[in-house]
Formats: C-alpha cells, sequence, structure tokens
C-alpha cells in the first residue's frame, strides 16, 4: 500500500473556555489513501467536524491547543504557517459545510464567490474565471448556469446550494475534499443526488474524499472505509464492509440500528440510541460510551478500552469495547435477528466473569500516555 | 440675559447661586467687602473699586484712546433694535450708541437727566415747562444728521414722528400708554381715544423744525420729561420708516434701520441691516456713522467698531473675555465667572448697584393673602438673607427692606438701606415671632395658618428659580400656609399665570421690576396702580387696589417739584410696605467682566451696562 | 426598486405633514408662553397684544393657522416669518444650515474614521488588551456628556482660554467659503466632541456585530477557501456587520443635521439647533415649526437613503 494522501496521527485538539477545557479530539488517527473515501461517522460533539477543520487549520485560536500530527502532501497541517496553511486551504485541500444557506455569503453572487475561490490560489483574468465558474456550475449540474453564475445564494434551492458550495470547493481541484454533512440540510431525494453527485466526481476527478456525518446510512454507498467517533475518540474503524457486517461497538450497533432501511418492515421502530452525548468538559470515567451503552457491565466504568484488532478481520478494522469478542458477535447476531434486548443484555452480563481485567489495565489508566505499535500505527487508547 | 425694562425674570437675571456669597460675608451688607473691580485708567491711575452698595454718581469716565474694535460677547441676543419697541436692557447698549433721544442719562448719572437730542431741559424758569406743567416746549439741535441712505437734517418733525408711531400696533411699544397714552397720569392731549393708532396727535406740535409743543391733559411735567428719555423720543424719518410701518409687524428694526447716534447697525446702500450687520441670532455689527457730528453730541465714541457675537456658553464666554483682549461679556455673567474674575481678575471686573430688584408678590384679591396681617407674617417670616445667597450673595444683591431701590429718587426718604422700621421687616433673616405675632392679629390664636385653602405659588424654574422657591415655601409653610409650589418656564410664568389675575396665583416669588427712568413713578406706578390692572399681560401682580394708595399715586404723578416729587413717592412706598403688598427679596447688583485693554464705563442708568459710546481699548 | 423609493417618499411626505400638524397642537395645547405677550414687550396694553395675536393670526382656529401654514408652504414655499426679528424663516434656516452641515458631515467622517477601525480590531482581538482597553475608552466616552466633553477640550485645547494652546476655540467659526483654513481649523474640536460619543457608540455597536458575523459559516466558509484573513474580515465579515451601524448612522446624521444644540452652545457655532432652541425659548413658532418641519425631512431622507444602502448592501431585502 502507498503512502496515504492524508493520515492523522493521535490528534489532539482542546478548547479552554470559560467553564473549562473541552476535549474536542482526544488522540484519534486514521488514513485516507488518494482516490479513496472515508467516512467519519458519529454524532454531533462527537468531534468528527472539529478534526476536519483542524486539519484546515480552521481551529487555530488563542483559545485552542491542538497537539499530534496531521500530515498532507508531506506536510504537517499542524505545525505549518499560517500563510502556507492557507494556500494549501481551497487548493489541496477543500471543504464543504452542511447548511448551504449559512454556509454561502448571502450578499454576493455565487459566481463571485467561485471567483472569490479561485482567485485565492491563482491568478486568473476575471473574464476567465467568469467561464470556469459557469463551467464549475454545469460540472456540478446546474441547469442554465449562465444564468445561475449571476444570482444570489437565496435565490438557489436547497440543493443547488449545495452543488455550488461543491462547485466552490472543486475550484481548485483539490487532492482531498472534506465534505462535512454534505446532505444534512437536504431532503431524502435531494441528498441521493449529491452523494451521487459525490461519488461521480470523485470518479472523473480522482480526488480523496472524507466524508463526515452522523448518518451512517449516508456513507453505506460510497466510503472505502469508515471511521466511529464517540466523545471525541474513534471507537471503532474499519472498512466499510467490516462495519457494516461486523460491527463490533455497541455504539456503532446503535448508529446501525437507527439508520432507515428499505427492507425493514414498515412497522418496525427505528431504535435510536439512549441518552445524550457526554460533555467534553467531564467525560465520564472508564469507557466514555458507559452511560448510554445497554450493555454496561460494573468494571466498564472504571477500565479505559483502547483501539484493538478485531479477531477473525484484517488488521484494519480496530474497536475499543471491553465486552469479549464472542459476546459481541453474540449480541450483533441476535439485534439483526430482531431479539429483545433485554436477552442480549443478559448476555453481555452473563459473560461478565469470563472478563478479566485486561493485562496492563493499570497502564491504560495512565493519562496521555502513547503506546507505539508497530503493526497499528497512531491507534491509541488511552484513558 | 439681562433684565427687561420691567416684569420679568430677573431670576434669570442674576444667575448667581450659591458660590460668591463667601466673598461678600454675611453680616453688613455695604461696607464688609471690597469687592467689585478697580479700573485702570490710561494713564495707570488706578480707579477707587466700586464696593457692593456703592453710588456708581460719579463712576470716573475712563479712557480716552481712540480707535480699535471691541468684541461684544453675549449668550442672549438683542430683541428689538428698533428705538420705538425695544424695551429690554441689552437693547438699549445698542439704541444708547445709535439713538438719540431727547434726554438721555450720561454713564455717569443714575439720576441727572442731561439733553441729548434737546438743547436744554425743560423746566419753569427757562420757560420750557408752562400752563402749570400742562405745556412743555423743547427746542432740538441743529447739526444732527440721519446716517445713510436718509442722510438728512433731523426736525422737531422725525421726533413727532417717532412719538407717535408709539401708538401704532405695528411696532408695538410697550410703554407708550403708561407715560404717553391713555394709562399715563398726565396724558398726551388727544392720545386717550381708544381709536387713536398713531399719527399726527394734536397734543404734539411742531411750530418750526427746531421745535416741539407737547400739551398734556394733566400737568405731569416732571415725569412726561424723564419719559422723553426713553428711547420712543429718538427721531425717525418718516419717509423711510413709514412705509415699512405698514407691515405687521413692522420691518423697521428687524430688516432696515438708520440711526442718529455715532453708530449705525452696518447696513447696505438701502439701509437694509438684516443679513449684514444683523444676524438674528448670530451677530450684529454697529460701525461708525459717517453723518455724526461729534460737536452735536456728549458721547465721545472712541471706538471705531463693536462686534457682537450672539450665543456660546456662558462660562466660556467668561473665560474668552478675562483671557483675550478687546472683549467684553454683555449679558449676564455666570456665577462661576463673577468668583473667578472676582478673585483673580480683580481689575476685570465692576459691580453696578441699582440694577434693579426682586420681591415677592402676594394676591391681595384673593385667597389667604386678602388678609393683610397674612401678608406681613409673610413678610415677616421669610428669610430674605437667603434669597439674597441664593442670588448670589452680596456682592450681586444686598436684602430688599421696600420698594424703591437704590440709584431711584426717593430711595433715602422712602427708608434707605434699612427700610421703614416697622417690626415684620427688621430681621431680614426672618423672625417667626413676630409672624406668629401677625397670624394670631390675622385670626389665628396658634400663630399657625388653620383654615384649608391652598397657596398657589408660581416660580420661574430658570437659574436660582428653585432655590428661590424653596425659602419661599419655607416661609409659607413656618406660618402654617398649604402651599403648592410650581416651577414653569419664566416667560410662561408671566404671560400664562402671574400675569393674569383670573388665575389667582397666591404668590410669585421671581418677580423683579426695573426702573424705565430714576423716577419712583417708573418703580412703584406700573406694578401696584390700582386702575392699571388688566385681565391679561397685567404688571399689577400684587392686584393691589387700595383707594387710598391708589389716590396718593394718582396724585404724586402730578408734583412737579422734584424734592416734593421724590418725597411724595417715598410715603406711597411706606403705604405699600405697610400693606405688604408683596415682600421686598433684594435690592440687586449688576457684575460686569472685560479684557484687561478694556477700560469700561457702565451705564449707571441701565442695569450697569457697557456704554459703548463711552467705553474704550487702552 | 422604483416603486419602493417612491413608496418611502410618499410615505415621508405624509409624515413631515403629520409632524407638522402635530407640532401645531402642541404649541397650542402646551403650557407655553403666548408669543403675542412676548412680542408686544411686556408692558404692553391689551389692545397692543390683542392687535399682535391678529396680525400673528394667532387667534384663528388651530387648524385654520395650520391650513394656511401649510398652504403657504405648498405654494410659494414661504415658512412664515420671525415673531422676534421678522426675518423669513426659509431665509434663516438657509443662512445657518451650512454650519450645521460642515459640523455634521465633518464629526460623521471622524466617527467613523474612528469607531470603524477601534470596532474591527476590538472584534478581531477580542479579549485582548487593545480589545478592553478600547472598549473601557469607549464606554468612558459613551457616558461623557457631550457640554461637559465640550468646555474639557476647550479648557484643556483652545488658543484662547485653553491650558495648551493648541486648536482654536469657541465663537471662531467661519463660513466655508469665506476662509477655508479657518473653519477647518475651528470645526476640529467641534468635530471631535461630537464624535467622541458616536464614534465611541459605533466601535461598540461594529464589535459586537462583527463577533456574531465573525462567527458566521460563511465565514469559516471564506477561511476555507484560503482567503486571506483581510479578506475575510472586510470583504465577508464587516460587510455583513456594518448593516446594524448603517442604521444608526443614518437616524444620527438625519437627527444631527436637524441641529445639535448643545455643540453648537458650547462652541457657539450658529447652526440649526440653535435657531432651534433660541426659537423654542422665545415661543418663536414659525421658526420652531421651521425647524421641526426640517429635522423631520432630514430624518425621513436618512432613513430612505438607509433603507436603499441596505437594499445595496444586502440582495435578500431587494426582493422581499
Amino acid at each position: 500500500m502507498s503512502d496515504p494522501l492524508f493520515s492523522v496521527e493521535d490528534l489532539r485538539v482542546s478548547f479552554h473556555t470559560d467553564d473549562g477545557v473541552v476535549h474536542a479530539v482526544d488522540g484519534i488517527s486514521y488514513t485516507v489513501q488518494a482516490g479513496k473515501t472515508l467516512g467519519i461517522v458519529g454524532e454531533s460533539g462527537s468531534g468528527k467536524t472539529v478534526s476536519s477543520l483542524t486539519a484546515l487549520g480552521l481551529t487555530r485560536s488563542r483559545r485552542s491547543q491542538i497537539e499530534g500530527r496531521i500530515m498532507f502532501d508531506s506536510q504537517d497541517m499542524v505545525t505549518l504557517e499560517d500563510d502556507q496553511l492557507r494556500q494549501v486551504r481551497g487548493n489541496d485541500m477543500a471543504m464543504i459545510f452542511q447548511d448551504p444557506l449559512s454556509a454561502l455569503h448571502p450578499f454576493y453572487k455565487v459566481g463571485s464567490q467561485l471567483v472569490e475561490a479561485m482567485q485565492a490560489h491563482r491568478s486568473l483574468s476575471r473574464s476567465a474565471a467568469k467561464a470556469r465558474a459557469v463551467e464549475l456550475l454545469d460540472l456540478v449540474g446546474i441547469p442554465d448556469p449562465k444564468r445561475r453564475v449571476v444570482q444570489y445564494p437565496h435565490e438557489f434551492s436547497g440543493g443547488m446550494r449545495q452543488r455550488a458550495m461543491i462547485a466552490m470547493a472543486l475550484a481548485n481541484e483539490p487532492k482531498l475534499l472534506i465534505a462535512d454533512e454534505p446532505t444534512t440540510a437536504l431532503d431524502v431525494t435531494v441528498q441521493a443526488q449529491i452523494l451521487a453527485l459525490l461519488e461521480d466526481l470523485q470518479k472523473r476527478l480522482g480526488m480523496a474524499i472524507i466524508i463526515i456525518t452522523h448518518d451512517l446510512g449516508v456513507v453505506a454507498e460510497i466510503a472505502d472505509d469508515i471511521a466511529v467517533m464517540y466523545a471525541g475518540r474513534i471507537v471503532e474503524r474499519g472498512s466499510a464492509d467490516e462495519i457494516f457486517h461486523h460491527p463490533q461497538h455497541p455504539y456503532t450497533w446503535g448508529l446501525l440500528t437507527s439508520i432507515p432501511r428499505l427492507d425493514n418492515p414498515r412497522d418496525e421502530e427505528l431504535v435510536p440510541i439512549a441518552g445524550r452525548p457526554p460533555s467534553l468538559i467531564n467525560r465520564p470515567s472508564g469507557c466514555h460510551f458507559h452511560p448510554r451503552c445497554p450493555y454496561v457491565q460494573e468494571a466498564h466504568k472504571r477500565v479505559d478500552p483502547r483501539l484493538e484488532a478485531v479477531e477473525g478481520d484484517g488488521g484494519s478494522h480496530v474497536s475499543a469495547c471491553l465486552l469479549k469478542t464472542n459476546v459481541r458477535t453474540q449480541i450483533w447476531e441476535g439485534l439483526e435477528a430482531g431479539r429483545e434486548p433485554e436477552s442480549l443484555q443478559r448476555m453481555a452480563s452473563a459473560s461478565v466473569g469470563a472478563l478479566a481485567p485486561p493485562a496492563d489495565a493499570s497502564h491504560l489508566n495512565l493519562h496521555g500516555e502513547l503506546e507505539s505499535d508497530a503493526q497499528l500505527p497512531g491507534e491509541e487508547v488511552q484513558s | 440675559m439681562r433684565g427687561s425694562r420691567n416684569l420679568i425674570a430677573l431670576a434669570v437675571t442674576l444667575l448667581l447661586a450659591a458660590g460668591i456669597s463667601a466673598c461678600g460675608g454675611s453680616s453688613s451688607s455695604s461696607s464688609s467687602s471690597s469687592g467689585g473691580g478697580s479700573a485702570t485708567t490710561s494713564s495707570g491711575v488706578k480707579a477707587p473699586p466700586l464696593k457692593p452698595g456703592e453710588s456708581i454718581n460719579g463712576q470716573q469716565l475712563l479712557g480716552k484712546k481712540k480707535g480699535g474694535t471691541l468684541t461684544v460677547l453675549s449668550n442672549g441676543d438683542f430683541e428689538h433694535l428698533d428705538p420705538g419697541s425695544a424695551y429690554y436692557a441689552l437693547d438699549y447698549g445698542i439704541i444708547q450708541a445709535t439713538a438719540r433721544p431727547l434726554f438721555s442719562y450720561p454713564p455717569n448719572s443714575a439720576t441727572t437727566l442731561r439733553p441729548d437730542l434737546a438743547t436744554t431741559i425743560p423746566t419753569t424758569a427757562n420757560g420750557g415747562i408752562t400752563d402749570g406743567g400742562k405745556t412743555i416746549t423743547v427746542h432740538i439741535r441743529s447739526g444732527v444728521r440721519f446716517s445713510p441712505p436718509v442722510n438728512r437734517a433731523v426736525t422737531s418733525k422725525d421726533v413727532a414722528f417717532a412719538l407717535e408711531r408709539g401708538a401704532n400696533p405695528n411696532v408695538g411699544n410697550a410703554y407708550w400708554p403708561a407715560y404717553f397714552g391713555a394709562g399715563s397720569p398726565a396724558p398726551l392731549v388727544g392720545s386717550t381715544s381708544a381709536s387713536y393708532k398713531g399719527g399726527p396727535l394734536k397734543g404734539i406740535e411742531t411750530p418750526n423744525n427746531t421745535t416741539l409743543v407737547f400739551h398734556l391733559t394733566k400737568p405731569g411735567a416732571a415725569v412726561f420729561i424723564s419719559a422723553l428719555s426713553l428711547p420712543l423720543s429718538a427721531p425717525l424719518p418718516k419717509e423711510f420708516v413709514g412705509p415699512l410701518d405698514k407691515h405687521a409687524p413692522t420691518t423697521y428694526g428687524t430688516t432696515y434701520l438708520v440711526s442718529t447716534g455715532p453708530y449705525m447697525i452696518q447696513a447696505n446702500s438701502k439701509g437694509k441691516i438684516q443679513g449684514i450687520g444683523y444676524q438674528p441670532g448670530k451677530s450684529e455689527t454697529l460701525v461708525r456713522n459717517p453723518n455724526w457730528n461729534a460737536k452735536t453730541d456728549f458721547r465721545p465714541a472712541y471706538l471705531n467698531e463693536i462686534k457682537f457675537s450672539i450665543g456660546g456658553d456662558a462660562t466660556v464666554i467668561g473665560q474668552q473675555v478675562l483671557k483675550g483682549q478687546s472683549s467684553v461679556q454683555l449679558d449676564t455673567v455666570e456665577n462661576s465667572i463673577v468668583k473667578q474674575a472676582y478673585q483673580q481678575y480683580p481689575s476685570q471686573i465692576n459691580f453696578t448697584p441699582g440694577s434693579g430688584d426682586h420681591y415677592l408678590t402676594l394676591d391681595t384679591q384673593h385667597g389667604v393673602f386678602k388678609n393683610v396681617n397674612i401678608r406681613r407674617a409673610m413678610w415677616a417670616a421669610l428669610d430674605r438673607m437667603a434669597i439674597v445667597k441664593a442670588r448670589g450673595g452680596l456682592l450681586v444683591a444686598t436684602p430688599g427692606t421696600h420698594f424703591i431701590y437704590p440709584g431711584v429718587n426717593g430711595f433715602d426718604q422712602a427708608g434707605g438701606a434699612a427700610g421703614p422700621q416697622v417690626d415684620f421687616n427688621k430681621n431680614v433673616n426672618g423672625d417667626l415671632a413676630v409672624a406668629a405675632k401677625y397670624m394670631k392679629a390675622a385670626g389665628y390664636p396658634s400663630g399657625k395658618y388653620t383654615g384649608k385653602e391652598t397657596t398657589l405659588i408660581v416660580v420661574g424654574s430658570g437659574g436660582n428659580g428653585p432655590a428661590i422657591a424653596q425659602i419661599v415655601n419655607n416661609a409659607a409653610t413656618a406660618i402654617g400656609l398649604h402651599a403648592k409650589v410650581s416651577l414653569v418656564d419664566q416667560s410662561v410664568m408671566y404671560s400664562k399665570y402671574c400675569g393674569v389675575p383670573k388665575q389667582e396665583i397666591d404668590a410669585c416669588p421671581t418677580a423683579g421690576w426695573i426702573r424705565d427712568f430714576a423716577d419712583p413713578l417708573s418703580v412703584l406706578y406700573a406694578p401696584f396702580y390700582g386702575p392699571a390692572i388688566v385681565p391679561t399681560n397685567n404688571s399689577n401682580w400684587s392686584q393691589q387696589n387700595d383707594p387710598a394708595i391708589n389716590k396718593a399715586m394718582a396724585k404724586a404723578a402730578l408734583i412737579n417739584d422734584p424734592a416734593a416729587h421724590a418725597q411724595a413717592w417715598a410715603n406711597i412706598d411706606k403705604m405699600l410696605v405697610d400693606q405688604a403688598v408683596a415682600v421686598p427679596e433684594d435690592f440687586d447688583s449688576e457684575a460686569n467682566i472685560f479684557s484687561k485693554n478694556v477700560a469700561p464705563v457702565n451705564m449707571a442708568w441701565n442695569e450697569g451696562l457697557f456704554d459703548f459710546s463711552f467705553t474704550s481699548l487702552k | 426598486m422604483a416603486t419602493y423609493i417612491a413608496r418611502r417618499v410618499l410615505w415621508g411626505i405624509v409624515l413631515i405633514i403629520l409632524v407638522s400638524a402635530l407640532t401645531f397642537l402642541f404649541f397650542d395645547i402646551l403650557p407655553s408662553a403666548d408669543p403675542a405677550v412676548l412680542r408686544a414687550g411686556r408692558n404692553s396694553s391689551p389692545a397692543t397684544i390683542a392687535h399682535i395675536r391678529q396680525e400673528l393670526g394667532l387667534n384663528r382656529p388651530v387648524y385654520t393657522q395650520f391650513f394656511s401654514y401649510m398652504k403657504n408652504i405648498i405654494l410659494h414655499f414661504n415658512f412664515g416669518y420671525s415673531f422676534y426679528s421678522g426675518a423669513p424663516v426659509l431665509g434663516l434656516i438657509k443662512d445657518r444650515l451650512p454650519a450645521t452641515l460642515s459640523l455634521t458631515v465633518g464629526a460623521a467622517v471622524i466617527w467613523l474614521l474612528m469607531g470603524i477601525p477601534v470596532g474591527i480590531i476590538s472584534a478581531i482581538k477580542r479579549g485582548s488588551i487593545l480589545d478592553r482597553v478600547s472598549m473601557g475608552v469607549a464606554l468612558v466616552f459613551v457616558s461623557m456628556p457631550v457640554f461637559w466633553l465640550g468646555l474639557v477640550v476647550l479648557f484643556l485645547f483652545a488658543k484662547d482660554i485653553g491650558r495648551f494652546h493648541v486648536f482654536l476655540g469657541a465663537n471662531t467659526y467661519v463660513g466655508l467659503t469665506s476662509n477655508p483654513a479657518r473653519w477647518f481649523g475651528s470645526l476640529l474640536l467641534p468635530w471631535f466632541v461630537l464624535a467622541a460619543t458616536s464614534a465611541a457608540i459605533y466601535s461598540r455597536v461594529l464589535r459586537g456585530s462583527l463577533i456574531e458575523a465573525m462567527g458566521e459559516d460563511y465565514i469559516r466558509t471564506a477561511r476555507a477557501k484560503g482567503l486571506r484573513e483581510r479578506r475575510v474580515i472586510w470583504r465577508h465579515g464587516v460587510r455583513s456587520a456594518i448593516t446594524p451601524v448603517l442604521t444608526i448612522f443614518g437616524l444620527d446624521v438625519g437627527a444631527l443635521l436637524g441641529g445639535a444644540v448643545i455643540t453648537e452652545t458650547v462652541f457657539n457655532i450658529p447652526g440649526i439647533g440653535r435657531l432651534n432652541y433660541t426659537a423654542i425659548v422665545q415661543s418663536d413658532f414659525p421658526i420652531v415649526q421651521g425647524t421641526v418641519i426640517l429635522a423631520a425631512l432630514f430624518i425621513v431622507i436618512a432613513n430612505i437613503i438607509v433603507d436603499i444602502s441596505y437594499a445595496y448592501l444586502d440582495p435578500r431585502v431587494r426582493y422581499s
């Protein structure tokens, strides 16, 4: 496997607020290969957006603290000078945002916002830039682009605005496109169109894509790999196939069971994950997911799990769960078969006796200590 | 703003609040402080400083240097520049330099008339007063000419025309009725007709170009001659002014003006002043009148030009005058500036006593003050010394003890500074024991009012009005009255309340009166003559209507012998005190400031304002 | 757009007529001094007063006075004559307007030049010493009475009465055309005094709105595009944040053109404010009415301009 285009290594981002230190991203690592798609999935507040914004240097401020490395094109985006970073932004690495209405400036014509994006990175005559803007709008499937290019964002429909956003991100033919909740603000049909567009563009332009979403369903079709984030950490990561077929983490199960599926009987209710995401200032002890985990055991409140390779899958599938692998497999199978939640929970507690604290449990409780692992670079667990 | 000639806002006139009182001390009025500015003559000799209460008669006429421009700073503007309607101290500052009435007071005398346009003062001895005081003959000087564009020589007809237009409503002269017309003790023949609205009058004859003969219906020559010192007697060219007088109000004085004095308002070739030498609310410019002949006038007219700059903040103006060059302040000097000047620039401030008085009018016709003993009790209870302090202290005021004030003929005969020796007048700090005595006499055995009536007190809200309202309220409360104090704008106070008898305002403490000339009649007649009570714009706020007093006034007005005249009015003053128709508050003194290089001459007869035809630069 | 403006102008005219009518009514109802008495002099005979009252038309019913007043304005563009000086009101206003205009325009330029950069820097460097100091100073200026500030600067910096003889002081104003250098010099202190409070308010308002704007998604987009920070702040942040400032700017300028009484008084600048103030004190109704109409006119015009600028600044307004 060639060197990844983009790799995040033990990234930590915290913000100093009046209420305390917010640990938005807490030691995550992942890689994206050129031309591939990574889906980062998690609820809001899981740190998935912060990690991408940090890649673009957009979380730099007097109140933020950023550690770790973000390697892109053999440059470390964490330590790069502001101006060099700016030259990467919107150029080789571009980003599109969740709500295209608020993300586009309401006072400027769509065309001029596109032109601005181009002229930020290359000297282009105004007319050439305009022509290219029309081209880009055409590329993202906006009909009558010549007319549209001189219109304002509020004259566009939601889907068209997102297409315009994408066009803007594509203006400088980026190697990596980060799409933060690109479809959340859109209705279902438009969602599918946008996703199809992204997939199509990826094929034509050969760029890598990171799609950030709270909805596993969104990435099901287009992601090659998926990272599931919870409370600032990656709790499970693997190929899309592994995540969808052998999910290992109870949080991933929750996300999977809450996807509306066309093949589900209509009367079967979606099962949302009970509870709310934890505070990133005062995080729960032990496994951060334990207050919401249906299969929580007493020990889980004390022991902080680390990402470990999933037995039986390729080394790329990792998850951070204290339940034993065979128990997890049984519970997931039970969930898929639609068994009663109570019986699955009993299954978890029955296995508790078998669960010995990991050999290195004491080590795991040490804050901030890294553990190098040649086989799983950058995949650390810490408390 | 300076006071108008009569019932006014003297509270506004003397804006001097507390602060300064420390300078004057509290023991005695006239001799305790060495206040007052001392000015330096051009020869470097220090002129004796005027002390508060000291007569200005005999003030040195400083300065001899000719030329230069004087800048006159004033917060308030002039009201009328037309001698026919001017009736405001500030206006007189310009009138004195631009118009020549038949008689004038020189700046260093508040009491002695001298001929101005006239050649002599008419007396029985020189044949000027005949017919037992009913006919007055006046001769005018030759060689006096109108300023451009009129240019011609002044004749007696111009004086007649000027006087007659006093009855023209478009001119709106304020004192025509009181001294020449129906309201006068001795009206001009023909002027009492209700239909008379100006134009030729039987009572004024001009047998030739230099002679005027006045016929009065009653022998009131003495007062009549004094009244001819008012600006109304300054000549005006009919051919120029007549057409302007057809406008209502006349545009003479606001748009056009001609002059007979040493100065004229800068004008264009047609005599138009508005937008040229007269910019309402902004500026006025006096320049030399090319047609003025120094030989015909007693005014030295040293200055070449006098520029009036209107507006600005009084404290800023004060600083500019004291620290600057060639400037004076025309209107009332800010309290803090008086104090500063008195301490740091003693040679740049002077005080003119006899600039007016204040009194508390009591409604003698309605309410509680119908009872003379309650009025006397109010007098006894009022802390006049506190009012003096509120008005700025002994530098600018002394406690009032009667109604003819210092500098007016009859002041000494009426009791001088101490006033009539009646018990309720004795203690200027207020005497509640005496007040209680009069309340008992009024039928309240407890010494305090026990009735139900409310006592309505209306006070001008400007300046020290609120402080004075408090002092008056204290006195009223001390004798048990149910006082209700209303603070309203000064102009509202007189035009809507105190000057309207049917409003039945019980007491008005910010009343004041300034003489029209040195005759005591001009101080007592208008504010206290019963038959002159009118439904609106009334001057007799006390509504004094005691038949004995009215009769004495009518009689005294016609006494032409100066000593007997003054004595008769002094006696009337004593009657007013006995009846306590009002409570005198204070006799006022006016502070004036000027730059180092200004040799000031102030008009003793007019609130101490600068006489621009005498003032010069060093 | 044209119909929009036409509608606004029509509404403005209605408003001005309404304001005029109200002024008449207030003058009639409120216990103001009797102008006829004031004009006549304070010891005038009742006959004289009655005559003057009739000549000035004060004895007619208030609505008749109003209609003839309006008729004169509309048919002859005649705003009447001062009760006191007899000067035509329109002439007085024309005479005073240049001073007020000079004062307002200069002050507005200064407060924009001061308030906008300070507001931007404070917002961008939010929480820094610079921000705290400038916002602290702004708070001081906001709470400082103009009258007091005027006196302080005069006593400190005026050439004639100041401790440091730097600037031309009170009563030095001349028209622009008669001596431009002196005009400029004489207005420096008043401009500063008039601008100080506004600059402080504007910097605080702009700071607040810019902080809000800089938190908007489109700012993140602009940064993500790789725009330079300066461009992000000016083109994307300030452009949006400036609208609330524009609103108060319109109102302030409109109101100031109606006269800045205190500044005009302290520095003795013969402007509309002093004309109006003196007229109120003297119950010189025609001048009061003229200046009130003028002030209303300016405020209406300022509002229309603000609305049009809004449409220019924010395309969304144009279509709603």
